[in-house]
Parts: structure tokens; sequence; C-alpha cells
């Protein structure tokens, strides 16, 4: 039994002369729920779609549950089960008839499909509703339906390709439980998201930006590691003013806007407190609240690629 | 095997769920057979003529008493005067006109050289070719037997013309309907256009539609992705080419002298290139369009080079030699062998075998092709 | 006259052509394609109905029978590919379509001839292939006649009667057409098939790619409206296919000799009228159906069968009974067809082919407004997906 059931090492892919994937490594542990964080076009599918045997890889090596998914793909896609982003399942079949066609194809005879069809419908939230159209469903049902058979035939790992897409946050939650649920059976789950609170739910995140892993860890050490620096919180209806203002001063390292509200990264808290409302009320800008925030992970993310993007383009400094 | 059956288990709840499909496949074939089974007809009779006499002699009227009799043509006016002609064929009115000049029976009767003048609607060059046809022969057959009565006068008893008869037989087509030929024809073209089209777009559909992603992320294999997805349309393949025989049979009442197990073993093998052709084309295309012009391109060649009007032998050797690599060549041979002529495996083996390997290398480049990866 | 906005108008060619253009392949189809089977087709195929592979039964086996078989063996009307030892071996041969026609002759024929009776020898023709069959008796008949005119000449050559000649020699002059050429007559058939085929085939998967892809809600929520959405779809197809047109005629007058007899702005008309009724169609059923695969049967089974063989390009409509020559008037390639040849080949005027421009006319209104007024009915109907319960 191999100690991770997910090993990466150097992962590269390319499209012509675009770097979708750049020497990406890590590992993920058995029974763990391991997220990919990124912005769309970072590399997250493209990750995941190598490591389902669906991509040819340019160079690197990746195993998963133990099989390399260069040489042995085929075993690879028996051992995985995969949602892929966009919705794919047969919109034309009902939703019986998509259960039993993909446990077909995943070789499930007549008496342990008989068995698994109730369990997937229970799960999915979609007793009842065999003989209704996919097509007819809303973006919740169908993803429940898809991870539904992606867990047909009891994989011991499941690739998740941002299954909430498109999804209400009551429909996210409940799917989160879902991912919870097959954790804690053992089923190791890889999933990809841009959602910044759903990565929250993850026992393990690697934050991926063009092509590159930016950052590591789990939650917890990801937001007291990274970001040492206090961060503020301003309320203000002149937000996008405020940052304006804010953005020229030297003393402030980072501004970001969080719907309506600002988040200043400033060396002190004290002295940022201060001349933040200084500079605010010198600018006529009224400030509604100012309190110490502890740092999320999207600060985090966007930390970490500011912090990648001003490597890269260095020289074109900001504050 | 499992997985065969559900994929075609799920391809024919798809066709079912189309509602436009279904009666399109079933249908329109019948449709079509009826209508081109009318039209498709590539006897020249009738011939709509003009006729101008300017000698106006006993000779004149004698030798145009064999055009007008042999059925070949249809008189549609007498005109007298040359000009008259030119109203007449540009209009379509008449594709020809027979033309005999002033001192035509004089000349003859002198013993020299006559002429006289086909003109013909070039512009219609099949019923002009054949009508031209026609006109010499008629016109040489009433030369000789001019000449053989000269020569029966001067020569006296003793030095009779011979002439060597023609005893015409006409095999497997007595009554020489065009439709008997024509039909079998079209239905080989049906079959190919309709199972051609819907395996080629059935497999990029799939890729288009996001499902491919998801089919080749699970342990199917290719060819059981393939063959699932191509039996149900062999078995619909030989659905049509029942029903439109049936209508071929009763309806035109074509015969269909040889064996039907044979008939549609043809039909079999040749579907199987008609679907493996279907099947490379969706390899080769990413998108529907892509697989819809590919296809076009595929179906004109096999239609026109395939010997259904055009003869084979009368084309350029480059293209005899590419007609070798088209299926519709062997199948055409082989249903209007079995069907008119009662041909059976000892005549056809050959076709079929040609069939099969043609069939068998098409497939296995696409199967080769066909890959389990996104690009 | 419907409101219509230009405003609205470019910026659905303006796409239109953008998706064109990224499909390189398709491109390449549309344009080079009918040219690339005009040239195949031109080259391969002709009406001439010769080399009517053929087989002999020499019962006789004396020098007059092999000088008869010889006859047949050099004209190029029969390609001479047996020589079989009896009647029986006739059948299997001719089932199999290695040959078409057979000739029997009698033991008896040399002696025949020679006592100055007339032997008749069999002419054997597979009848399944009505036309050459026809064609291969009368050319049999021809020669045979040929072949008897010469014995009697040779008798009576040595009878010392010489001088004799052929009294008739008829003069076949064709107009318009002067060799005779079945590739003229191809041409213009060849392009109005080539034509109607693929344009309306990828007009037909325009609208329906829309639908299939789920654009077609937001072009729906947009203010284009039905009209505009057609002729904006239509003119980029348009455009492509003139292109492709005039590189057929191009073509046709460079390796063919097919010049333009009549006038080209005449000849252009007709081309255009023809090109927005094909258009129409494909729209029209684009508009019917809701899968591209469908679509595309559709668009083939109306097109290429039907213009293959009820326009008048293979088969002449005059022969054709009477209810299929009234159904012939319902294919639009038909009139192109009559006016392509009319124009090209015979170089009449609008005097001359105003019967088919008023139906081409015809034919392009109906099947654009046919169209219209589908699309606005499936526009104005809510989308009926989302049934479920969120």
């Amino acid at each position: 039994m191999p100690e991770y059931a997910i090993e990466v090492k150097d992962l590269t892919k390319r499209f012509g002369d675009f770097t979708a994937v750049d020497a990406v490594s890590f590992e993920v542990e058995r029974g763990r729920i391991f997220g990919f964080l990124g912005a769309n076009g970072a590399g997250k599918s493209t990750t995941i779609r190598m490591l389902c045997g669906l991509l040819d890889p340019t160079s690197g090596m990746a195993s998963v549950g133990g099989f390399d998914i260069r040489r042995q793909p085929e075993k690879v896609k028996r051992a995985i089960g995969y949602m892929s982003q966009r919705f794919s399942l047969y919109e034309d079949l009902t939703v019986a008839e998509n259960i039993r066609f993909f446990g077909g194809a995943y070789g499930l005879t007549g008496k342990a499909l008989d068995a698994r069809l109730p369990w997937v419908l229970r799960m999915a939230g979609l007793a009842g509703r065999e003989r209704s159209l996919t097509r007819t469903l809303s973006a919740g049902w169908k993803q429940r339906l898809a991870l539904g058979c992606a867990v047909l035939h009891e994989p011991k790992i499941v690739f998740l390709d941002e299954p909430t897409g498109g999804v209400d946050p009551a429909s996210r939650r409940r799917f989160w439980e879902l991912i919870n649920g097959l954790s804690e059976g053992g089923v190791t789950v890889f999933v990809t998201t841009h959602y910044m609170d759903e990565a929250e739910y993850c026992n393990d995140i690697r934050l991926i930006h063009a092509g590159r892993i930016v950052a590591g860890g789990s939650p917890q050490e990801l937001k007291t590691a990274v970001i040492r620096n206090p961060i503020l919180e301003v309320s203000s209806d002149r937000v996008v003013d405020a940052m304006e203002v804010l953005q020229k001063e030297p003393w402030v390292l980072e501004t970001s806007i969080f719907g309506t509200s600002l988040h200043v990264s400033v060396a002190d808290e004290s002295e940022g407190r201060r001349l933040i409302r200084e500079r605010l009320a010198r600018a006529g800008i009224a400030v509604l609240r100012l309190d110490r925030i502890r740092p999320s992970l999207e600060d985090v993310f966007i930390h970490k690629i500011e912090e990648q993007d001003g490597a890269a383009g260095a020289g074109e400094g900001r504050p | 095997m499992k997985a065969i059956l559900s994929i075609v288990r799920k391809e024919f709840l798809q066709l079912r769920r189309d509602p436009r499909l279904f009666p399109v496949l079933f249908i329109s074939p019948i449709i079509q057979l009826l209508l081109l089974g009318y039209a498709a007809n590539l006897d020249v009779r009738d011939i709509p003529a003009v006729v101008c006499d300017l000698d106006r002699s006993a000779a004149s009227r004698d030798f145009l008493d064999g055009f007008v009799n042999s059925g070949y043509f249809t008189v549609r006016a007498r005109v007298g005067r040359m000009a008259d002609i030119d109203r007449f064929l540009d209009n379509g009115q008449a594709a020809m006109a027979l033309v005999v000049p002033r001192g035509f029976g004089d000349q003859l009767a002198a013993g020299r050289p006559a002429s006289a003048m086909v003109v013909a609607d070039g512009s219609e060059s099949q019923s002009a070719t054949i009508g031209v046809n026609y006109a010499t022969m008629i016109a040489g057959r009433y030369a000789q037997r001019v000449m053989l009565e000269k020569l029966a006068r001067v020569a006296g008893a003793g030095a009779k013309p011979v002439q060597v008869g023609a005893e015409v037989r006409v095999w497997y087509n007595p009554e020489l309907r065009s439709r008997n030929f024509m039909i079998p024809g079209v239905l080989g073209l049906i079959l190919m256009i309709m199972t051609m089209s819907v395996a080629s777009m059935g497999i990029v559909r799939e890729k288009e539609a996001g499902t491919m992603e998801q089919l080749i992320v699970t342990p199917v294999r290719p060819y059981e992705l393939i063959i699932g997805k191509l039996l149900p349309f062999v078995l619909i393949g030989l659905f049509e080419a029942a029903f439109v025989l049936a209508v071929a049979k009763y309806w035109f009442v074509v015969p269909v002298r040889g064996s039907l197990l044979l008939l549609f073993g043809m039909c079999l093998a040749f579907m199987l290139n008609t679907l493996g052709f279907g099947l490379f084309i969706s390899t080769i295309s990413r998108t529907q369009q892509q697989a819809m012009f590919t296809t076009v391109f595929f179906i004109m060649p096999m239609m026109l080079l395939g010997g259904f009007v055009f003869p084979i032998e009368n084309m350029p050797p480059f293209f005899q030699a590419v007609s070798h690599v088209v299926p519709t060549r062997y199948f055409f041979i082989a249903i209007r062998g079995i069907m008119l002529r009662g041909a059976g495996w000892p005549e056809l083996w050959d076709q079929a075998a040609s069939l099969l390997l043609l069939g068998a290398v098409v497939f296995a480049l696409s199967i080769l092709r066909f890959r389990k990866k996104l690009d | 006259m419907s409101v219509l906005s230009l405003c609205c108008l470019r910026p659905v060619i303006r796409k239109e052509f953008r998706q064109i253009r990224r499909d390189a392949r398709s491109l390449m189809f549309m344009t080079f394609l009918p040219a690339f089977m005009l040239l195949l087709f031109g080259y391969a195929l002709n009406f001439d109905v010769k080399h009517i592979p053929l087989a002999v039964v020499d019962q006789d086996g004396s020098r007059a029978s092999r000088d008869l078989v010889d006859r047949f063996r050099t004209t190029e009307y029969f390609d001479l590919k047996a020589v079989l030892p009896r009647t029986a071996a006739i059948d299997p041969v001719m089932a199999r379509e290695d040959i078409r026609a057979a000739l029997v002759i009698p033991p008896t024929f040399s002696d025949d001839l020679l006592a100055g009776r007339g032997p008749a020898v069999q002419v054997i023709v597979d009848g399944s292939n009505a036309m050459s069959g026809t064609t291969a008796a009368g050319y049999a008949g021809a020669i045979l006649q040929s072949y008897s005119g010469r014995v009697t000449l040779d008798a009576l050559g040595r009878r010392g009667l010489t001088g004799l000649v052929v009294p008739l020699d008829t003069d076949v002059r064709v107009w318009y057409n002067p060799e005779l050429r079945s590739a003229r007559f191809l041409i213009p058939g060849l392009m109005a098939f080539i034509l109607m085929v693929i344009v309306t085939v990828s007009t037909a998967f325009s609208v329906v790619r829309e639908k299939e892809r789920g654009t077609m809600d937001q072009i729906r929520l947009s203010s284009i409206r039905p009209l505009e959405l057609i002729l904006g779809k239509v003119v980029p197809y348009a455009a492509i296919s003139l292109g492709s047109a005039h590189l057929v005629l191009l073509l046709g007058q460079v390796l063919f000799g097919v010049g333009i007899r009549g006038s080209y702005p005449l000849l252009l008309a007709a081309i255009v009228l023809f090109l927005t009724g094909a258009l129409g169609q494909g729209i029209l059923i684009s508009a019917v159906t809701r899968t591209q695969q469908v679509a595309f049967l559709i668009a083939i089974l109306t097109t290429m069968l039907p213009t293959f063989i009820l326009s008048g390009f293979v088969f002449p409509i005059r022969n054709m009974p009477a209810v299929i020559q009234a159904v012939t008037y319902l294919v639009p390639a038909r009139y192109f067809l009559a006016a392509l040849r009319a124009i090209i080949l015979k170089g009449v005027g609008l005097w001359a082919v105003w019967p088919q421009f008023l139906f081409l006319a015809g034919f392009a209104a109906l099947s654009v407004g046919a169209a219209a007024v589908l699309l606005r009915r499936s526009e104005t109907e809510r989308p009926r997906r989302r049934r479920g319960r969120r």
C-alpha cells in the first residue's frame, strides 16, 4: 500500500509555447481532502486531467493510487472517480439511466449495480426522481448526480474539478457535507476550486497561480505563517476612493477591496490605525469601522499572487 | 462485454429521445427511394426533334420516316426553313433537328454521295450523345439499305448482298427497364448516406457536449466504445435496408432473384465500410461542423466514382484506380448482381472479400487513431 | 420594411466570420471543395458509353469469324475481355459484371457467308443496365452492318464490280457544343449540385450550433431581431460561397474551356438568387431542428440526392413520369441549372430565362421568409429547460 495516495514530481504541461502547468510537485496523504486553489486559467484543470490520465504530461512524473499516470493510465482510471468542471453526463438520459450507464462502464454487474443505485440516489438527494430527464435538473442536483456517478464503483481516490461551480451557497454546503462524508469513509478527495471559503474545508491546500504552486499547507498554517503583518479592515461608503488614497502611502504594504470594505496590510497596528484615520479624514472620506481582522485565505492568496507577480515583474515596483 | 452493452443501450435510449432523428432515419429513405426510383431514368427515348425537309422528295421522306418511326425521336415540329430551327432549339422545345438539304433525292438517284444534317443541342450532351448515336445508326441503316438495293439492281441475280444479322438477346432485364438498374444503386446510396452521416457525427457529438471526457475516464476500452457506438447503427442500417428492399420489390417490382441472406450479408459488409469511414472522420474532427464537411467530402466521390451512373471503364485510368478503394464500387456490383441477375456466392465472393478487406483497413486505422486522451 | 438596424447586424456578421475563420478546416472546405470536386469530376465523369466489356464465343473459328472478332476488338466501343469456350460460360461472367455484352458466332458462320446466306450472330446484352444495353446492341448492330457492307463489296469486287461507295453521308454538326464533350454539360450541373449541397448544409449548422451550445439564450436576450440574425448569419456564408462559385467558373474556363457565352451580370444575378435560396433553406432547416446531427441529415437528404437526381443534372427531366416532373418544380437546382446552361453554354439573354429567374426569386423569398417566421416563433417561446426544483 503506497503511503501517499497521489505523488506528483515536477509535473509540467506545455501547449505550444504556453506553459499551463510548470514543474508542480506535491503529495497527498490517504483519506485527506486536498484542495487545489487558484483563479481561472491557473492550471488546476490541466493538472487534474493529467492526474486522471486524460492528458499526457510534457514532462515530470506522477503516481495515483500507486500507478504511474504515463505508463499505466488505464489502471489509474479504474482506481479513481472523476467529476469534470463542465457537466458531462448525458442530458437526454434520465437520472437512473445515467447511473446505470456509468455503472456498466465501470463493470458493475446487475446485482451490484442494483445495490448501488439507491445509495447514489439517496446520497444525491434524488430519491424519487430516477425517471427525471437529467436536462430538467437544476445545477445543484446535477452536480450531486455527477458526484454520485463518479463514486459508483467505490474508488479510493476521487478527483473533483470545480465541483460547485455555478451552484447556490446552500447547495454548496450540502455538497461539501458529501465530500466530508466520503473523506470520513477513507476516500482521498482531490478538489480544485476558486472559492476561497471552500478551501477552509480542506485538510491540505496548494495555491496555484500561472501554473506554479505558490504556497501550500493546511489552511491554518497558511493563514498564520504567510501573513505576518496585521491586516486592518476599513469599512467605508467610498471604498474605491479610500483605496486610491491609501495605495499611495508608503507605510501601506498592500490594499485590496473585499466587497464594501478595504483590507489594508500595515507594518504596525496602532500606527496603522492612526495613519489611516488621518489620511482618510484629510481626504474627506468617512470611516465607518476600523478593525483588525484575522487574515482569510483570500488575503493569503492575494498576498502570494502579488508577491509572485512582483517577483516576476521586478523593477516595476509597487509599494 | 458489459461495457459494450451499456453503450449500446445508451445509444438506443438517446436515439429514442430525439424526436426528429427517428422519423428521419426511417421515413425519409422510403420517400427518397420513391421519388428517385421514379426519376432516375437513363432511357433516352422520345427525344424531341424538329424536322426540316428542304428536298421534299420521295427519298427524303423515306429517309426521315426511318427516324420518325424509330421510336427514339418525337417530332415536335416540321419546319420549312433552316432559320426556323433556332427557335426550337434555343428555348429547349427540341433537343435535335434533322435537316435534309435540297437535292438529296437527286444525288442518291445519280449514285453520288448525299448528305443530311443532324443538329443536336449539346448543352444537354447526354441526350445529344445518344441522339446523335441513334441518328448515325439510323442514317447508316438507311445507307446500307439503299446501297444493297442498288447492288441488287446492278448485280442482278447471283450476287446477292450478304447481310449479317444480329439476333439481340437481352438478359436479366428483358423489358429493359432502366429502373431496375437504378434502384439498387439508389438503395446503396441511401444506406451509405444515412449510416456514414450518423457514424461520423456520433463520436464528435460527445466530444462537443463534453460527455466524451467522462466516458474516457472510465475503464472502457477504445474497441468497446467504438463497437458500442456503432452497433446500433448496424442494426438500424439493416432495418433500413430491409424497408427499402421491400419498397423496391413490392412497389417498384424490381426483381430480387438471388439469395436474401447473401444480400444482407453484402449490406453488412458495405456498412462495415460506411461506418468505418464515418468513424474515421469523427476521429479526425474536432467539431460536428468539421465532421460534416469531411463527410460530404467523402460521400461525393463514393457517389460518383462507384459506377452508379457513370461507368467506371470510361474514366481515366487514375480514377479507375481510385475506384478500387471506393466501397460503393463493390457494393453496386454485388447488389445488382444479386437482385437482377441472381448471382450467388461463387460469382460475388471477391466483391465481398474486397468490401471486408477495405472495411477492416478503415476500421483498423480508426481504432489506432482513437486514443483515450483529450488532446 | 421591418426595422433593420445595422448596428445589430454588424456584430452578428463579425462574430460569424470570426467563428468561421477559427475553424480553418471548415473554411477550406467551403471555399475549395466545390472547385476541387469540379476538378475531380470534370476529368472523371462523362456520359460516353464506350469500352463496353465484351466476351466472344467463336463457334466457327474461321478466318471470316476471326475477322469479325477483330472488328469488335479494335473498336473503342467495346473492350474485348474474354474469349469463352462455350455459351454456358457467359452467364457467370456476366452476372459478375465482368462483361456486359457477349457475341456468339455460330459454327456455320463462314459457310453461310460463302453460300450467300445471311448468318445470324447472337448479340447478348446485359439488360440490367438498360442504357448501356441498348447502346451496346446498337453499336453491335452497326458494326455488323458495316461488316456486312464490307463483305458484300468484297464479294462484288471479286466478281469485278468495283468503285461502289456508300451513298449516304451523314454530316453531323452539333450546335453549342461542337465536341459534345460531356465535361461542358457536367460543369453547370456540378456547379449547381456542389453549391447547393455545401451551402445549405453549412448554413443548416449555423443556428443549430448556437442552440446546441446554449448560446441561443443569450442571443434571445439581446436586442437582435430574427431577421437581423438570419441576415447576419447568411452574409458571411454568402460571401464565401460567392467566392467559391467564381472559383468554379474560373476553373471551368481554364481547364475545360467552358467559357461564359452570355452576360456575366445575368449569371451573377442567377447565382446570387440561387445562393440566397439555398442559404435560406439551410437556415430554415436549422430553425426546426434541435441537434446538429439531425440538421445535417435533413440538409443532406433534402439536397444531395434530390439535387443529383431531380435537377436535370444527370437524368433528363423530360423522361420522368409526370408526377415526378411536377416534383422537380420544387427543386431549386433545376431552375438554376437550366439558367446556368442557357447563359453559359447558349449565351441567351433574360428573355429566354425569365421563368427560371422568377422561380429562383420565389424560392429565395419563400425560404428566407419561412426561416424568419419560424425563428421568430421559436424565439417567443420561453425556454422550456429548467423545469426541476431548485
